[in-house]
């Protein structure tokens, strides 16, 4: 009874040995995201997204004819899992090229892996700077935290308001949206009048929420993802709080509102996907999502659609074919995306209009758009 | 004001935290157990509030189908899993749980999605004034409420009932409680039964507060209600009521003035590492 699960486990071994031998004619991509754990949530609509746009390739004829085979792999957002799974991608599975549907942590681990092996590596969501730093096989499709966090401090200034207090997540996300906001605070004469700091496993604010409202702040800037936000705005509101509530992409998910309920209604949030856009890619992104998973999409699955089809994209100009020359088709190329027109810099990062979205009637609609050259410039080789 | 507020922050937080250790502290009283997966417990009795009162709209139903849910849950990990290897060394059994609550952990996302349920429309989310400018959630009255009234009874069954002598006196010796005629498997039962009820009951009342109950809700209550009875002086209920008090406060001052330097669950551990430094017996123990 005890040793039953080994001949199953070994059989399937071999089994996906034998189904990886079968697709040995495709051309073959490769995905990191975090299927188990806390990131699962997230995991999964990236991967829905990735799937999406591995399926209208192939339905519009794959890369010249041949299929195109994407392999999964749950890193489960966490670096001493990426690694072994970007290794297997490389060396076991001899993918062309991957994307990253994962958080900063798991994907900045990884990133060095695929340098090394001169694969492209195109990182949809993660916003740590390192990553594209890793090497010029490095691409990424979102605009770093700093740049959000700048971005933030213009929104408070175009609402006219001074005093905010930050509710920062104490990790890489959180932190560099805070840098970005605090940097560019100054500017439009923002007084930040207290600074807090949480853990990603927090969801019971209570203590926190008391001396925010203490502090009585015109403007919340909260960072978090949808499940810690979720509950911090619940517990904000339910406490009287009734400042201006301003998030970011992490809380861009259906699943914020149903969490925090009737409180959810006029927060703001700076994202990347534009749900009232009149952009056709956009539009016909969103609804083939909602067509092929029967949910809303959010800005995790617009991101990782998007990074999958540059990836595609690329693999279109070379062929099928994979190193120095898929890189240089991906930094060659323009991209008419569902988070707006792409196109890379020397470190191949994108420079883009940060959509400003705001809750009403229980689902996200657009507030205004942050259009600011300047402001929300990404990094290049030459800037730090 | 200010104060007053976040004390009574610590006593919400402290609340749950008494709700989860309780159990604990039964279970590891009675067989020295240190039973990981009783936060397991705790994230099925919070699913098990969510599905049902989405279904029914009924509190009463909800704590009820929750609190049997998660009790007789309790009683079959017992059977199945601890009374076949209650012969080997402790860390045989610690080994066991752990596994037990990885399983349950990704059972809960295989069931139920990896992005977690929230009430459709939550019950007790109204506001409640008091004087001062005190404002607090129904929801967080109630706990508080509750958990009071859940360990008054629990006082009561321990010292006036049969049942409950008999529980103590199966602590205390076990072989000498059989030989007086106490079953000891209908004794071990109930403590899980009872012990694995209130940690269904904590996670109604975490689901009520945060609207949202995940796969990995358990894994800081997992390691944190060890603290807590380590803190209370292993398998002291009362010393492990105080704890839980205590580390409500200590975490709650602790978020809000020393938050940038440490997270709550650092601050928590700190505060263990360096109360075992002064008293290894514990803040409560007896001796």
């Amino acid at each position: 009874m005890k040793f039953s699960a080994t001949p199953s486990f070994a059989l399937t071994a071999i089994s996906l040995a034998l189904l990886s031998g079968a697709a040995m004619a495709d051309v073959k991509i490769g995905i990191n995201v975090p299927l188990t754990g806390f990131a699962a949530a997230d995991g999964k609509s990236a991967l829905d997204g990735a799937k999406l746009a591995v399926a209208q390739a192939n339905a519009k004829g794959g890369i010249n004819g041949e299929k195109l085979d994407m392999v999964v792999y749950d890193d489960q957002a966490s670096p001493k899992e990426a690694v072994p799974a970007a290794t297997k991608l490389i060396e076991k599975d001899k993918v062309v090229g991957a994307v990253s549907g994962s958080y900063s942590g798991s994907t900045r681990a990884a990133s060095p892996v695929f340098q090394a092996a001169q694969v492209p590596y195109v990182v949809s969501y993660a916003i740590h700077p390192d990553i594209t730093r890793s090497g010029d096989f490095m691409f990424r499709v979102s605009a770093m935290g700093e740049v959000q966090g700048r971005g933030g401090a213009k929104l408070v200034g175009n609402l006219g308001k001074k005093k905010v207090v930050l509710i920062t997540l104490k990790n890489d996300f959180g932190q560099s949206l805070a840098a970005g906001f605090k940097e560019a605070a100054a500017k439009y004469g923002i007084t930040i009048a207290g600074e807090h700091e949480y853990s990603i496993q927090d969801r019971q604010f209570g203590a926190l929420v008391s001396a925010v409202k203490a502090q009585e702040p015109e403007v919340i800037y909260a960072s978090g993802y949808f499940y810690t936000a979720g509950p911090l705005v619940n517990q904000l509101r339910a406490a009287g709080v009734t400042a201006t509530i301003i998030g970011q992409e992490g809380y861009d998910s259906e699943k914020f509102m149903e969490i925090a309920g009737p409180a959810s209604e006029g927060v703001l949030i700076t994202t990347s996907l534009d749900r009232d856009s009149a952009n056709p890619a956009t539009k016909a992104f969103l609804a083939d999502f909602k067509a092929a998973n029967n949910a809303g999409a959010d800005m995790v699955a617009a991101a990782t659609y998007t990074a999958t089809q540059v990836l595609i994209d690329g693999l279109r100009k070379t062929g099928g074919k994979g190193g120095a020359a898929l890189r240089d088709a991906i930094a060659a190329g323009t991209y008419d995306s569902a988070i707006g027109k792409l196109t890379f810099n020397d470190l191949h990062e994108v420079n883009k209009d940060l959509q400003v979205q705001v809750v009403k009637d229980k689902s996200f609609h657009r507030h205004s758009v942050i259009s600011d050259p300047v402001l929300l410039a990404a990094p290049t080789k030459s800037t730090k | 004001m200010f104060f007053i507020e976040l004390i009574a922050q610590s006593l919400v937080q402290g609340s749950i935290y008494a709700l989860i250790a309780l159990g604990l502290t039964l279970v590891y009283g009675l067989l020295r157990i240190l039973h990981v997966a009783h936060a397991s417990l705790f994230t099925l009795g919070a699913y098990m509030g969510v599905l049902t009162y989405n279904a029914t709209g009924s509190m009463l139903l909800t704590l009820l189908a929750a609190m049997a849910v998660s009790g007789l849950s309790g009683v079959a990990m017992f059977r199945l899993a601890y009374q076949p290897i209650l012969k080997q060394p402790p860390h045989v059994a610690l080994i066991a749980s752990i596994g037990l609550f990885i399983a349950a952990e990704e059972c809960f996302r295989i069931t139920f999605g990896a992005s977690g349920l929230s009430f459709a429309n939550p019950p007790l989310q109204g506001q409640v004034q008091l004087p001062g400018g005190l404002q607090f959630k129904q929801a967080e009255l109630a706990v508080m409420g509750g958990t009071v009234l859940i360990i008054g009874i629990l006082g009561w069954l321990q010292t006036r009932t049969r049942i409950g002598v008999a529980c103590q006196a199966t602590v205390s010796d076990p072989q000498m409680a059989e030989s007086f005629g106490i079953r000891l498997t209908m004794v071990r039962d109930l403590n899980f039964l009872i012990g694995s009820a209130l940690a269904g009951f904590a996670g109604v009342w975490v689901a009520l507060l945060n609207n949202l109950v995940e796969p990995t809700m358990g894994s800081v209550p997992s390691y944190k209600a060890l603290a807590i009875i380590v803190l209370g002086g292993l398998g002291s209920v009362p010393g492990t009521l105080m704890a839980a008090l205590v580390l409500g406060l200590v975490e709650s001052f602790g978020m809000v003035y020393l938050g940038k330097v440490l997270d709550r669950n650092a601050i928590a551990f700190t505060f263990l590492i360096v109360v075992l430094m002064v008293r290894p017996q514990g803040l409560f123990a007896k001796r």
